[in-house]
């Protein structure tokens, strides 16, 4: 949050530059603003290898998609890319690729996505902007007829709007780790949708370490430890469409500083949305899952920062089998699933005995994690 | 409020609201429930066979009591045909395991099983207060978390018995599989997460290599139902079961899984379904083999769920420890980086302490270069141990002589010992305490 007080600035000279005075420190490295600036820059730059100005093909100008989400993660990544590529012009009259960014309106969420969206082009005129409302998930998306299943249907109307069959599923979910799951799954999926109909090869995600050590515990405490290979791994997604988190070595905390030092225009642009600083809800009715990891994290972070750093690098040594990418997919979360595993009954963990048998074989093809947030088969209508 | 009638028979009012799924069932179903479900985890992983022996490692804690009391249950209802005897384990602590001895004299006499207990004094030719005599009371945590890695094993083979079960319970996997997520430590992920794990023996010759079978009848039971199981059924137990907190990493995964299963009581098991999924993924996992050679995954080095390091106690000494090593490697890894940099540029800065490529430490952490390493289907290096045995005991061991065997040499060595004042530190903290001082220590009170 802007304005947080950068706790343990010296009267020290900046470690870096040996110039100026610094004005944080950064990994028991006291830096000047300037430095600081520059070691965030560079550790988002470095993940960008693969982007580089093309020479071969100049006829053809690449396209990468960056979901804005208006924190500060997805904000400084803009930023910085923005900066990127203007270096790049300078450098060589060209750039390395050109940028959509997308921002998902959430239901219920205060936001003016217009006026976001204005003062974002303002700041960075160059670049393609486009909203769209998470429900268009359901008119994107091909196949939508598994995700639709999912969707409790009325008795009487076979067709409704998307809108409101978002608004359906959302109220059939029980928990508010469901409700929080499901959103951030139809969000990113909606997100891929987008991407490859804007002919985007690649999506950047703002991801800093901090937040990506979080999913890792997150995702493996709701069930899908089978699907870590893909969730904070740079490259190929399960999606037909690359996956690159850029800020994944800049600490959740180092992004906050760095926003908060920045210049007004670009830290008026960030407006965190969800609930901001994080904290530890009253009720746990309210609690997520994501909440509590999120709380976790952003503690381990003060004092043991390379301890998150390791998590995400101990994430990143799994594994996918050989032609894992073709097990059957989850429809709704869409991650390949190991021997088409789907549901929650059938592992050792699950100790009903024979009479239960039905419930065994499952008539959905959600895997286990999207099982526990979408526990009972929403319909009875389309009997399997 | 009106009583509700137990979701199972209909009849009886219920009184237990389960903790595993929050369903509401009578004290009778609730009993029945909870054996017949570990019933389904012995027959559906083959725990068994017809006519074993089989000891059950018991402390006197609420875990191995219940293990005692629904397999004696069980065994009867299902005629599993198994001789069940208790094995305990006397650290050799002056009045630590008193009060936990004797509650496994009683329940020895109350399930009609023979009992034998074995001191590390037997087993080892120290008792553990010896070993604090003599090294001080800094490093003997050492000590006891290696020997008592072995002490069941030891026992075991001493009792020419080829499998011992022991009282772990979902809340320890889950634990253990969040654990070992922080600590990065996939090779331990690997052998904690499977229900049966086996070690060569401690047999007279080194060579026979007959496997002691360990496994853990209650890994998908919630120790909420352990202690509910234990009430209900009036079962007799000590509830101090180790005097000391537990290491850091330990406890701040301990303070995630009871805040988890407050906000989805099904998340505990589904930590264990995600360990399960994840040892799978690890590089040179025997994956595809469907469960049937996970009898061949060593039990070694599994981490026995009760005694951490002495640093626990001064909060984050681990986590600080190794937060260090880790940083140590960022610094190296960063310079050897920067001085391959150096090499390519042509005007590159001098770098005073360069240190070359590759230099750093190869600890358990290992960086990844920024290789452009291809996604997934690459296989990556493998960080895997090969398994052999101690040349001195026959355990099993990635080093030629175990550890045990290379601490007892140690000790033996300096055998005329240096008198250091033993203190009288002994204390009775119990497991709920500790819990809720991790709790609020770890998570900022959520
Ligand atoms: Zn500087
Ligand atoms: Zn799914
Ligand atoms: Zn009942
Ligand atoms: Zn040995």
């Amino acid at each position: 949050m802007p304005g947080k007080h950068v706790a343990g600035a010296p009267d020290e000279p900046c470690r870096r530059c040996k110039d100026k005075i610094s004005v944080l420190v950064v990994r028991s490295e006291p830096l000047c603003h300037e430095c600081f600036a520059r070691y965030v820059h560079t550790k988002c730059i470095k993940r960008l290898e693969s982007f580089r100005v093309n020479f071969g093909a100049p006829e053809q100008q690449r396209r990468i998609l960056v979901p804005l989400s208006f924190g500060v993660s997805s904000v400084t990544l803009l930023h910085i890319l923005d900066l990127h590529l203007k270096t790049q012009k300078s450098k060589t009259g060209r750039t390395g690729f050109a940028i959509s960014v997308l921002y998902i309106e959430e239901p219920d969420q205060p936001l003016e996505a217009e006026e976001l969206l204005h003062k974002a082009r303002k700041q960075d005129p160059d670049h393609q902007y486009a909203s769209l409302p998470l429900h268009d998930v359901f008119r994107l998306i091909p196949d939508d007829a598994s995700i639709r299943n999912l969707v409790p249907q009325l008795e009487h109307t076979n067709d409704s709007s998307p809108q409101e069959q978002l608004a359906r599923l959302i109220d059939s979910l029980t928990s508010a780790t469901a409700r929080a799951d499901v959103l951030t799954t139809l969000r990113t999926r909606l997100i891929v949708e987008h991407a490859k109909l804007a002919g985007c090869d690649s999506i950047l995600w703002g991801d800093s370490t901090t937040r990506l050590a979080q999913r890792t515990l997150a995702e493996t405490a709701k069930g899908r430890g089978f699907s870590l290979p893909w969730q904070v791994s740079d490259g190929e997604s399960p999606f037909g469409i690359n996956f690159h988190y850029p800020l994944r070595d800049v600490l959740k905390k180092e992004l906050i500083s760095y926003i908060s030092m920045s210049e007004p225009g670009l830290a008026a642009l960030v407006h965190e949305t969800s609930s901001g600083v994080t904290q530890a809800s009253t009720s746990s009715k309210n609690t997520t899952i994501d909440d509590l990891m999120k709380q976790y994290f952003e503690s381990v972070e003060e004092n043991f920062p390379s301890i998150v750093a390791n998590v995400v690098r101990t994430t990143s040594k799994f594994e996918v089998r050989p032609g894992a990418a073709s097990d059957p997919r989850c429809s709704l979360c869409s991650m390949p699933v190991p021997g088409g595993r789907f549901g929650i009954h059938g592992w050792g963990g699950d100790q009903e005995d024979g009479d239960n048998i039905s419930s065994v074989k499952p008539t959905r093809n959600i895997c286990y994690g999207c099982t526990r947030s979408i526990p009972k088969l929403a319909t009875n209508t389309n009997g399997n | 409020m009106a009583p509700s009638p137990c979701a199972l028979c209909k009849v009886n009012r219920a009184l237990i609201l389960r903790p595993k799924d929050h369903s509401k069932l009578c004290k009778t179903c609730f009993i029945i429930v909870f054996e017949t479900e570990i019933h389904h985890t012995i027959t559906t992983n083959v725990l068994f066979t017809r006519g074993e022996r089989v000891a059950i490692g018991a402390s006197g804690g609420k875990d191995s009591t219940v293990l005692a009391s629904v397999l004696k249950t069980l065994n009867e209802r299902y005629d599993y045909g198994l001789d069940l005897i208790l094995l305990s384990i006397d650290e050799g602590i002056k009045g630590y395991r008193d009060d936990s001895l004797e509650t496994v004299k009683r329940n020895a006499e109350q399930y009609g099983m023979e009992l034998t207990i074995l001191g590390y004094e037997e087993l080892y030719g120290w008792t553990m207060d010896q070993v604090v005599e003599q090294v001080g009371k800094k490093g003997n945590c050492t000590y006891c978390g290696v020997f008592r890695r072995q002490a069941l094993d030891r026992g075991a083979s001493r009792l020419g018995v080829k499998h011992v079960v022991t009282g772990h319970n979902a809340d320890d996997i889950a634990e253990t599989v969040l654990m070992n997520l922080l600590r990065g430590d996939l090779p331990r992920l690997s052998r904690t997460t499977s229900i049966i794990t086996s070690t060569p023996s401690v047999s007279a010759d080194p060579l026979s290599n007959t496997n002691i079978k360990r496994s853990k009848p209650l890994k998908y039971a919630y120790e909420k139902e352990i202690v509910l199981y234990a009430h209900h059924k009036n079962l007799d137990y000590f509830s101090t079961e180790c005097i000391y907190s537990p290491e850091a990493f330990r406890g701040s995964a301990r303070a995630l899984i009871k805040n988890l299963e407050r906000v989805r009581p099904s998340a505990i098991l589904d930590v264990v379904r995600s360990g399960e999924d994840m040892v799978k993924l690890v590089p040179g996992s025997d994956e595809g083999c469907g469960g049937v050679c996970s009898s061949s995954v060593p039990a070694a080095e599994e981490n026995e769920g009760g005694c951490g390091s002495a640093q626990g106690r001064s909060t984050g000494g681990e986590m600080a420890t190794v937060e260090a090593q880790l940083r140590h490697n960022e610094i190296a890894a960063a310079d050897s980086l920067e001085t391959e940099i150096t090499a390519k540029s042509v005007n590159g800065k001098g770098n005073g302490n360069g240190k070359q490529p590759g230099q750093h430490e190869s600890g358990t952490v290992i960086l990844s270069n920024d290789k452009k390493a291809k996604k997934g289907f690459v296989p990556k290096k493998a960080n895997k141990q090969v398994m052999g045995q101690c040349k001195k005991c026959g355990y099993l061991s990635s080093q030629e002589v175990c550890k045990a065997c290379v601490l007892l040499e140690g000790l033996n060595k300096a055998r005329p010992k240096n008198k250091i004042e033993v203190g009288d530190e002994v204390q009775d903290v119990s497991l709920n305490s500790v819990r809720d001082e991790m709790q609020a220590t770890s998570i900022g009170g959520a």
